[in-house]
């Protein structure tokens, strides 16, 4: 009765993601499923982004979350969940996609161009429809570790050295491949951008 | 992309990851410099488009699946235990109510002031009609009010 009684304390949006993690590691299932819901959203476009198919995506995001259920006491940095949690979706997807067997691997070609004048107006940039069509198949052309760590930075503002954490990776190798995609998604978008289309 | 010197900066910038100073002499230099004018535009711009696409995101109801993958449970929040305690106190409160008039009937052997009240309340015969509402010309409507017998009134 009094267990019943007892209160823990309320979950609210300011509670920091490391106290949700020890609470969740202690076996509060609350605590885990408001991780949950503070980056099931991120997560799933992340691996939408990987896998480039819906549904698919839906079922890693939900495997994605057993496995960080499961190796949560793994977890001792407990402020860095997310990109803790990114690393599993990217291996969840990277196995996936060798099941899928048609994506590409390895990594892409790095005969980048490097001309990138006139650039566009940062303010009247609109992803409509056509520019969004633009924009995935572009990210589909990048190979898939190049791709989760261009969208860890810029999508899912990761710092350059929890992606390393996350990837096995060092920092230079990390700021060598983000750059490199940068630069194939710049070539592909820009004249979809600046009016310069071919 | 550029070759000046402080372009490695400007991504900072753009993610507004660099201090408010720092943001303030790189905006100042790309003033004078196209090549870096240029690379922060593109920057800028870049970056607009992932938040764009974020704004857009729908998630599914997916925690179900991971909550029959991981064995969790749907938690209890502590607003239904408040609710059911409440729920008990009321009920207590009902059962309580009920059973005082019960008991002075058992003491006396004859149906109490409640429970005829009750009763008759249940009853359709307790209404009594003034005048019967299908007398009435159509659009009258609600002037049928029920009447209480005088017979319950003086028991009371």
């Amino acid at each position: 009765m009094l267990r019943l009684l007892q209160r823990t304390p309320a979950i609210t949006p300011e509670t920091p993601d490391g106290a949700l993690v020890q609470r969740a590691q202690k076996g509060e299932s609350a605590a885990f499923k408001a991780l949950f819901e503070r980056h099931v959203v991120g997560v799933r476009r992340f691996l939408r982004d990987l896998l480039r198919q819906g549904d698919l995506a839906d079922d890693a995001t939900q495997e994605t979350f057993a496995r960080a259920h499961a190796q949560l006491a793994k977890l001792t940095d407990y402020d860095r969940f997310k990109p803790w949690v990114l690393g599993i979706a990217r291996n969840v997807a990277f196995e996936a996609r060798r099941v899928r067997q048609h994506d590409v691997l390895e990594d892409d070609d790095d005969s980048t161009p490097t001309a990138v004048i006139p650039s566009p107006d940062p303010e009247r940039v609109l992803l409509d429809a056509e520019l969004e069509k633009h924009f995935t198949e572009a990210m589909g052309t990048l190979s898939g570790n190049r791709r989760a760590a261009l969208l860890m930075r810029l999508d899912h503002g990761l710092a350059y050295e929890e992606i390393a954490a996350a990837f096995g990776w060092s920092i230079p190798t990390v700021k060598n491949e983000i750059h490199r995609a940068r630069l194939k998604l710049r070539a592909q978008l820009l004249p979809h951008l600046t009016g310069e289309r071919t | 992309m550029s070759r000046c010197g402080r372009t490695a900066h400007l991504e900072a910038v753009a993610l507004g990851e660099a201090s408010p100073t720092l943001a303030a002499e790189l905006r100042a230099h790309t003033k004078s410099c196209a090549l870096c004018r240029h690379e922060l535009n593109w920057l800028e711009s870049e970056s607009a488009l992932f938040r764009q696409r974020a704004g857009r995101d729908e998630v599914a109801q997916l925690w179900k699946g991971v909550a029959s993958r991981s064995g969790l449970e749907t938690p209890p929040r502590d607003w239904p235990r408040v609710l059911v305690a409440m729920a008990a106190a009321a009920a207590l409160v009902l059962m309580v109510g009920n059973a005082a008039p019960r008991a002075s009937r058992s003491a006396d052997g004859s149906p109490g002031d409640e429970t005829l009240e009750s009763s008759m309340l249940m009853t359709p015969a307790f209404f009594v009609e003034e005048e019967s509402c299908s007398k009435l010309p159509s659009g009258v409507g609600f002037q049928c009010s029920p009447v209480v017998p005088a017979s319950f009134l003086a028991s009371r």
